[in-house]
């Protein structure tokens, strides 16, 4: 499945509507950092980056994706249904009683590799499924994506000097940088700038990429399996929080929130595909 | 209910518990590449072996806990059977976030060997000591805990968590201790009772089970019999041969090297709770956790009132008036 710039454009827009109606139906939902990271994700399953196969979620050869910022999940389970791992009409039932998607992701979800939530964990447990391949001499890449709030968590940087350490070239961090946490703009809060140069002094390879623009994120992405560096990669991707509905972007309030009324229509005319 | 294969003996060249713990994991590793052993920095003499001869299997991933354990669960998520290794207090309290939800939340088959439970690290000091690590660790989901009493079941520590698929915590002590089982025995369960008697039933855990029987030799001379049971698997509770113990018994001890909020005592009183038994129970442990002096572990016991006179002592003045006719004066 290899999608053209303008069908993942497109793809991207389908992704977003179906995170706002199940915000819209939940009542509740992290819209504002699930938009960030809906671009980077529909790189990554439609552009033809992750080996994996809808209908064997357990194939020993799949790429393992991590979504270390398990807030976002809404995102994740918009892309998974739309692949067919399960059906799509299980998206209406988000944060519903008895459903099976939650407010984070968790294993028992068809595609979900493991739970996430409390932030600082992906990157670690990646390392040592990263670290397993090596061992198994297997080519499947881990591939995690954090947030920048998430780069507080001292856990990230054990995991990064320790994956840095172990030369996991086939370990993948993308960094969703939209320069905000829950409450605050992260610069203002606690600097995390320069944050590339953090990594770089890990022993990882980095790039700094428009987390938006489809041909970098997937020039950033090719031929990943075939990387000479021994050293891990970190794409730093300069995102916006809320992207896509403009009324939303790069505002605070928008972490989690519910758009209704006037504000429901315009986002709903904003992201619908033309 | 049979006994299991108690062998008491006095013997001190018993291997050391530690020892026998690794020299087991060693024998398992070195026919199983598929176990994989991650220790926070922390050695010990016998895992120079492991270190030395499978280099593939043993990573030092320095002193970062929570690394350490979503590490593991990465493995383990890759298929390894995975053991990790740092003292108690650090790889359990440090990263328990990380053990609820990378390891225990999935399930997932990694060993976590606490090195040093209770106040095996006596002078080192508080921040060393892991006198709450059963309390926190019996809310995790799916695991088993561990805590054996001599070489023989330390070595049978190893097989169990090396068999099983699912999270285990061991308390790993170290030292030469009296055997207290032979070589056959199994994990499968939890409890032995090592000793019977009329008079009441001191149920313990780890080495201090070998303090139960120097507590009843001492109150055999006020012809006070002890049962002594030694609960080596303490989560799950075998309940069913716990429950018949409590049943057969007048009065009940617990005694533990660990606070008295959570630990064993705490798994025996909720088990007589939900089954409706309402018996004298007295709960031997910590008391107050923050230790004000430095001393070696039997100076511990005596500063926490653990040592075999103290526990006596408040044994005996317990019963003094149930026993009064046995009971001259202590």
């Amino acid at each position: 499945m290899l999608f053209q710039i303008d069908e993942l454009q497109r793809k991207a827009k389908l992704i977003r509507g179906r995170i706002l109606e199940m915000v819209v139906s939940a009542n509740k939902g992290h819209i504002g950092g699930a938009f960030s990271c809906s671009d980077i994700l529909v790189a990554l399953y439609f552009g033809g980056i992750l080996r994996f196969d809808p209908g064997k979620p357990d194939w020993s050869e799949r790429d393992r994706f991590i979504l270390s910022k398990g807030h976002s999940g809404i995102a994740l389970y918009a892309i998974l249904a739309d692949l067919g791992y399960f059906p799509l009409p299980v998206l209406s039932s988000f944060c519903q009683n008895g459903s099976m998607l939650g407010g984070h992701p968790d294993r028992n979800i068809p595609g979900v590799e493991i739970d996430t939530g409390s932030l600082g964990h992906g990157l670690g447990v990646a390392a040592g499924l990263a670290l397993c391949a090596k061992m198994e001499k297997r080519d499947y890449l881990s591939v995690v994506l954090l947030g920048d709030g998430e780069c507080y968590e001292g856990s990230v940087w054990e995991a990064a000097m320790f994956s840095g350490h172990h030369e996991l070239n086939n370990l993948v961090a993308i960094v969703d940088r939209n320069r905000q946490c829950a409450t605050d703009f992260t610069e203002d809060c606690n600097r995390l700038d320069p944050l590339a140069d953090k990594w770089r002094a890990f022993n990882w390879d980095v790039r700094e990429i428009n987390g938006h623009s489809f041909v970098e994120l997937l020039d950033a992405l090719k031929d990943l399996r075939l990387r000479r560096s021994p050293r891990p990669l970190a794409l730093i991707a300069a995102t916006v929080k809320g992207k896509g509905v403009p009324f939303m972007e790069g505002k605070i309030k928008w972490h989690h929130g519910v758009p209704s009324g006037e504000n429901l229509d315009i986002a709903r005319k904003e992201i619908s595909p033309e | 209910m049979a006994d299991s294969n108690v062998v008491i003996s006095q013997d001190i060249s018993e291997k050391d518990m530690r020892d026998a713990f690794f020299d087991y994991l060693y024998d398992l590793a070195a026919k199983d590449k598929s176990l994989i052993f991650l220790t926070a920095d922390m050695g010990a003499l016998s895992l120079e072996r492991f270190r030395n001869n499978l280099v593939s299997q043993y990573i030092n991933v320095g002193v970062a806990e929570q690394n350490l354990v979503s590490v593991a669960s990465g493995l383990a998520l890759g298929g390894k059977k995975v053991f990790i290794y740092a003292i108690a207090p650090f790889i359990t309290q440090r990263c328990y976030e990380q053990i609820k939800i990378d390891i225990c939340g999935m399930r997932l088959p990694v060993t976590i060997i606490g090195s040093g439970p209770g106040i095996s690290y006596s002078s080192d000091g508080p921040t060393h000591h892991a006198t709450d690590d059963i309390a926190i660790m019996r809310n995790m989901p799916y695991i088993n805990i561990l805590n054996p009493s001599d070489s023989m079941s330390s070595e049978a520590a190893a097989g169990f968590a090396y068999e099983s698929s699912d999270p285990i915590y061991i308390r790993l002590d170290k030292g030469r201790f009296p055997a207290l089982y032979k070589r056959d025995i199994t994990f499968q369960d939890g409890l032995a009772v090592l000793k019977r008697g009329q008079d009441l039933t001191i149920i313990s855990t780890g080495i201090m089970v070998h303090k139960a029987f120097e507590i009843a030799e001492e109150l055999a001379m006020y012809s006070i019999d002890t049962t002594i049971v030694d609960v080596y698997r303490i989560k799950p509770l075998n309940d069913e041969m716990m429950t018949d113990i409590i049943s057969r018994t007048k009065r009940i001890i617990t005694l533990e090297e660990h606070s008295i909020t959570g630990g064993l005592g705490s798994a025996v009183c909720e088990l007589m709770a939900d089954k409706g038994i309402s018996k004298p129970v007295k709960r031997f442990g910590i008391r107050n956790v923050q230790s004000a002096g430095y001393g070696d572990r039997d100076w511990m016991h005596e500063y926490y009132g653990l040592d075999v006179r103290s526990v006596c002592r408040e044994i005996i003045n317990w019963l003094r008036d149930c026993l009064c006719t046995k009971i001259k004066k202590y």
